[in-house]
């Protein structure tokens, strides 16, 4: 994962991954689950940001809508945060392939807890 | 030749060995399954490579296992060898998911309908907690070639 984008105020974050050949299922394609990771990932890393890294979102509830199948190679993700309320955050993510043809599509719902290094 | 729904899978599913890409990542290992009642169990162990930062399973390779297993549920009710393309899944995370330990996840179908196949998944402990569940909506196809 390579973080190619940040925009703090609209609360935005861009990521490139490049989809090992080891995450395919068995037509080549790769397993929707993989998608739903890195679309978690950019949500989850949206909300650090955001807070300005004092907060973090463990995901409680995710939905992912798998549009167009995705080859391992190149892709990228864009998160976005909905609401960053006190007690509950609402992102939104999109994945797209190497075209930039809309792969998948994700909400998620999550818990705002103070941001610990670990 | 009638189509052995549970000769086929058995040899799909029951070999470890063989598998490849995310069946191998995520360590599944078959437990048992029933093409008929349209459900399958299998127990997996993710890699350290699948963590966040608080060292447990990130979420999304939580949704790899569910969407593997409720895929193959998915896929063994269809006649002949058959794969089931996921369009849809919620995935609500109920416990953190550790790293290294063995999970039993389970795949069920709902409706096994013409058009679309509606399925669920669990994922528990070996004790049975409860770590996270799904549902998903797929698509019944034939496995090309």
């Amino acid at each position: 994962m390579r973080l190619v984008g940040v925009d703090q105020a609209a609360q935005t974050v861009r990521m490139a991954f490049d989809v090992s050949a080891s995450f395919a299922n068995p037509t080549g394609a790769v397993q929707g689950g993989f998608i739903s990771a890195m679309l978690d990932e950019a949500m989850s890393t949206c909300v650090i940001i955001a807070s300005n890294i004092t907060m973090t979102a463990p995901t409680l509830e995710m939905k992912t809508t798998f549009l167009k199948r995705l080859m391992p190679g190149p892709a990228s993700v864009e998160a976005r945060i909905v609401r960053l309320g006190k007690s509950a955050a609402f992102m939104e993510a999109d994945c797209f392939d190497a075209d930039g043809g809309l792969v998948a599509r994700a909400s998620a719902t999550a818990i705002p807890m103070p941001f610990k290094r670990l | 030749m009638a189509f052995d729904a549970r000769a086929h899978w058995q040899l799909i599913l029951g070999d470890a060995s063989k598998f490849k890409g995310a069946t191998k990542f995520i360590g599944f290992e078959l437990i048992g399954f029933d093409p008929l009642a349209g459900w399958c169990e299998a127990s997996f162990c993710l890699p350290p490579e699948a963590a966040n930062p608080a060292g447990d399973a990130q979420g999304g390779f939580v949704s790899v296992i569910l969407d593997d297993v409720m895929s193959v549920a998915g896929s063994i009710v269809q006649e002949g060898p058959a794969m089931s393309p996921t369009l849809q899944m919620v995935t609500s995370f109920i416990r953190p998911v550790p790293i290294g330990v063995r999970l039993i996840g389970r795949g069920e179908v709902i409706r096994r309908g013409k058009s679309a196949i509606f399925t669920q998944g669990f994922l528990k402990l070996d004790d049975g907690t409860l770590l996270a569940q799904a549902t998903a909506t797929c698509l019944p196809r034939a496995m090309p070639g």
